[in-house]
């Protein structure tokens, strides 16, 4: 039985298209995949059907029936949930009110029933009891938590709309496994009360793991749907990327093996700081040492700590011979240190402004720069840019008219302007589609290649065995393992991720 | 080892959890150590007679206060809140003296005040909410307007209020100050709006008004609830003040607008919305009064008043910041 059918449904934006032709049908009781690149159209596809975004052409049928969805509160009432990418939380309220923001329960018309809300918000608690993690209660501000758990907090959200058709637009992108795991067995509950589910990720194993059909949608339009059994990864991606010309066939290749002959890029001894301890390692240059684990053991914490963005309590940090110990991320500029994050929104885009002055902050900084003059500026910013394939109308453009998977190239192209000695990637591929994550490990091999110390971490096990040629894997702030040559298997990563958690 | 270094931290974690809970309690610690502080230059000043002097002095105020607290809840500010008090007030003391100052006509007055606060309250709502002007330009241009209206009715200050108005709220009943009375009124209306489902979602909106509107939240109609609300009880602070200074005058809420924001901040709420509480507002509005009085009590001369008033509501600022940065860290 159809619950949901989409048919010719667009939206522009100004003068981009933002969803040229978008069809869509999901069937009670299955979870219906969306795969594209990033800008390709999925999340306002998403955001039509919930009603945030009025769409300017185009039909919506809700079990056969034809149906205007007017805003989010109509969608609501039509039997239509769905968790946010960006989040759709309030700070500063509590996980439980957060849970029933939509619909408070109310007693006398007009106060806020704090019982019934407890009962109706441990419901969905209870469903990620064993895999919240510290400091998760009903009455926890979301602010104060961890941005898994605050993800956590907008799936119950979602879940509890206990709407008939439900969206997760990239629901599991800062969630660790044992909490993906349970996700999913919640999804197959849905399935089996034939609900409609439509999901969007990024990660070809949960797309596997979860999926029964996939819509894979291109610059706006939707291509085709195809049964998930049927067929393969490498074809899903032809299909997302359009010609096969241009296939990430950097993905799989496995790299060099450790060549740590040119001496130590960066040293840390010993160091402790909030979030890790005891951490002792070697960098290699040319060498891409990778943080594996589970979320949130520490590699973050430790790499914003060395970047001089966190508390350093003891040890010490060299870069090359020289005492690097970085008092501020300024500081650790200066001294020839790069950091990347994955969470661009936070740590790099510069919102809201050009292009251009998004790739040169840190050679003003470098460089001492008191006077920007653009013509000289593009000589050095475009050969920057170029060398990751990033697509841009102008320098001018502001940078939120890139998709995601463009804006983290700019950011990175900011470091490539004057060549820092250490390169920090604090999972740098988080969200970003799949061509655009191709072309950065190939960008980051290469620099690599030409002297550069990497320290990587990245959620993805695929992308630490594609590229690292060490794997240090991180337990509760500590390394628990290093993972060498043959060593470096997705079994043992896994293994040793969960020894002793 | 492993106890002595989760005990300091399990700590830190209780002053947290207890400002996150209260986020007034700096605010009320200055206002205790503003009121020793008084006691200090001027013992004379802790008396009762005084401290009821001093709250129905500043109850026009601590309303003002809160009534900005609604609209800066849900992320918005309201600039023309001072303007409705004046219009408030000269238009119910212009009514009471028509009507004769009797019983009957005091009351009717009242009602036809608080009817125009909130005609104000959904003016703004409208304009800022519906229309989608920024609140800050927009009420601002609202209150030139209200002054306007007020000056239109009473173009002088100096009606005299009826004297059984201002003797009602200076003076006693059943032995208890007046000001009592309006004190335990007030506490029994902030706590039954706190529990409102609309509170809730006044705070919901000023954390991330698109978040809300992603929620299904009817965002237009919240923030312009929240105008209502801030009209509603501009329009009492409206009452306190004619029964302050018995008399009708356009221009007495001008100045209050921005102490009343003020306010707002020394009792521990954000103004880009989302987080605070009522009672540190009125707390906020207190701290300013007993500045005023500190200064007076310790014999500033008069040419140095506004200098040492402007300093020590830095100054509590400051400490306030630096409370809430401590707990949190």
């Amino acid at each position: 039985m159809t619950k949901l059918r989409l048919s010719g449904v667009s939206k522009a934006y100004g003068a981009t298209l933002a969803l040229r032709r978008g069809d869509l049908e999901v069937m009670a009781g299955e979870v219906h995949v969306l795969m594209g690149s990033n800008g390709s159209g999925k999340s306002t596809l998403c955001k039509v059907i919930a009603g945030s975004v009025r769409p300017d052409a185009g039909k919506i049928l809700i079990d056969n029936r034809p149906v205007t969805i007017t805003g989010p509160h109509a969608a609501h009432a039509q039997g239509i949930g769905i968790f946010y990418q960006e989040l759709s939380l309030a700070a500063h309220r509590s996980v439980e009110e957060n849970i029933c923001l939509a619909a408070l329960p109310i007693k006398s018309h007009l106060f806020v029933d704090r019982t019934l809300l407890k009962q109706r918000a441990a419901r969905y608690i209870r469903l990620f009891e064993e895999v919240a993690g510290e400091g998760f209660s009903a009455d926890a501000l979301v602010g104060n938590l961890r941005p898994d758990q605050r993800q956590l907090v907008e799936i119950m959200k979602a879940l509890a709309s206990e709407a008939p058709i439900m969206i997760f637009d990239e629901p599991t992108s800062a969630l660790d496994r044992a909490q993906v795991d349970r996700f999913f067995e919640i999804l197959r509950d849905l399935k089996r009360q034939d609900r409609g589910v439509i999901f969007i990720s990024h990660r070809m194993d949960e797309i596997k793991a979860i999926g029964d059909r996939v819509t894979i949608i291109r610059d706006g339009e939707t291509i085709t749907t195809l049964n998930l059994a049927e067929t393969d990864a490498a074809s899903v991606i032809r299909l997302m990327v359009g010609g096969s010309g241009d296939m990430p066939a950097s993905q799989s290749s496995a790299p060099a093996v450790v060549n740590g002959k040119d001496g130590a890029a960066m040293t840390v001894r010993d160091l402790s700081g909030r979030g890790f301890r005891n951490v002792s390692f070697e960098v290699a240059k040319g060498e891409i040492l990778g943080f594996g684990g589970l979320h949130g053991q520490g590699q973050s914490a430790l790499l914003r700590a060395i970047f001089g963005a966190g508390s350093i309590s003891s040890g010490e940090v060299l870069i090359g011979d020289g005492r690097f110990d970085a008092s501020s991320p300024r500081d650790a500029i200066r001294r020839g240190c790069a950091y990347v994050s994955g969470d661009r929104g936070r740590d790099g885009v510069i919102s809201g402004r050009p292009i251009i002055e998004n790739v040169t902050p840190i050679h003003y900084l470098r460089d001492r720069l008191l006077i920007a003059r653009p013509s000289k500026l593009r000589d050095k910013v475009v050969p920057a840019l170029q060398s990751m394939h990033t697509k841009f109308q102008s320098l001018f453009h502001p940078i939120n008219s890139l998709s995601g998977g463009n804006q983290q190239k700019v950011i990175i192209a900011r470091w490539l302007i004057d060549r820092p000695d250490v390169l920090l990637l604090d999972d740098p591929t988080k969200g970003i589609d799949l061509s655009a994550k191709a072309d950065l490990f190939a960008l980051i091999r290469q620099l690599a290649a030409e002297g550069l110390g990497i320290l990587l971490y990245s959620s993805e096990d695929a992308e630490l065995l594609g590229n690292a040629n060490r794997i240090l894997v991180f337990n509760g702030g500590s390394i628990s393992r290093e993972l060498t040559g043959g060593d470096r298997t997705r079994y043992n990563l896994y293994q040793a991720a969960y020894e002793a958690a | 080892m492993a106890e002595i270094t989760i005990t300091p931290r399990a700590r830190a974690g209780g002053i947290r959890k207890l400002l996150e809970r209260y986020p007034f309690l700096p605010a009320l610690l200055i206002v205790v150590g503003l009121l020793l502080l008084n006691g200090v230059f001027s013992p004379n000043s802790l008396s009762y007679r005084s401290l009821t002097g001093l709250l129905s002095t500043y109850m026009a105020l601590i309303l003002l206060a809160i009534a900005q607290t609604y609209v800066v809840y849900a992320g918005d500010i309201d600039l023309s809140a001072g303007s409705i008090l004046s219009l408030v007030n000269v238009a119910i003391v212009v009514l009471m003296e028509r009507w004769g100052g009797g019983g009957g006509a005091v009351l009717l007055a009242l009602a036809l005040g608080l009817l125009l606060g909130l005609a104000c309250g959904l003016l703004n709502g409208i304009v800022v909410a519906a229309l989608r002007l920024q609140a800050i330009v927009a009420t601002f241009a609202t209150s030139i307007f209200f002054t306007g209206f007020a000056l239109y009715i009473l173009p002088v200050a100096g009606t005299p209020a009826p004297a059984l108005f201002w003797r009602t709220y200076g003076g006693r009943l059943l032995g208890v100050p007046f000001a009592f009375y309006i004190l335990a009124a007030l506490t029994a209306v902030l706590l039954v709006l706190s529990r409102t489902r609309l509170v809730t979602q006044l705070l919901a909106v000023g954390d991330d008004q698109q978040a809300a509107y992603q929620t299904g939240l009817p965002v237009v109609p919240i923030r312009i609830k929240g105008y209502l609300l801030c009209g509603l009880f501009s329009a009492l602070a409206a009452f306190c003040i004619t029964g302050d200074t018995a008399s009708g005058d356009p221009l007495v809420g001008g100045k209050m607008t921005l102490y009343s924001v003020a306010a707002v901040v020394l009792g521990g709420s954000a103004l880009s919305g989302g987080w605070g509480t009522v009672v540190g507002s009125a707390l906020g509005a207190l701290t300013i009064g007993l500045i005023n009085s500190v200064v007076f009590f310790m014999g500033t001369p008069s040419e140095w008043q506004n200098f040492v008033q402007g300093f020590a509501i830095l100054v509590v600022l400051m400490a306030g910041v630096l409370a809430g940065r401590r707990a949190r860290a």
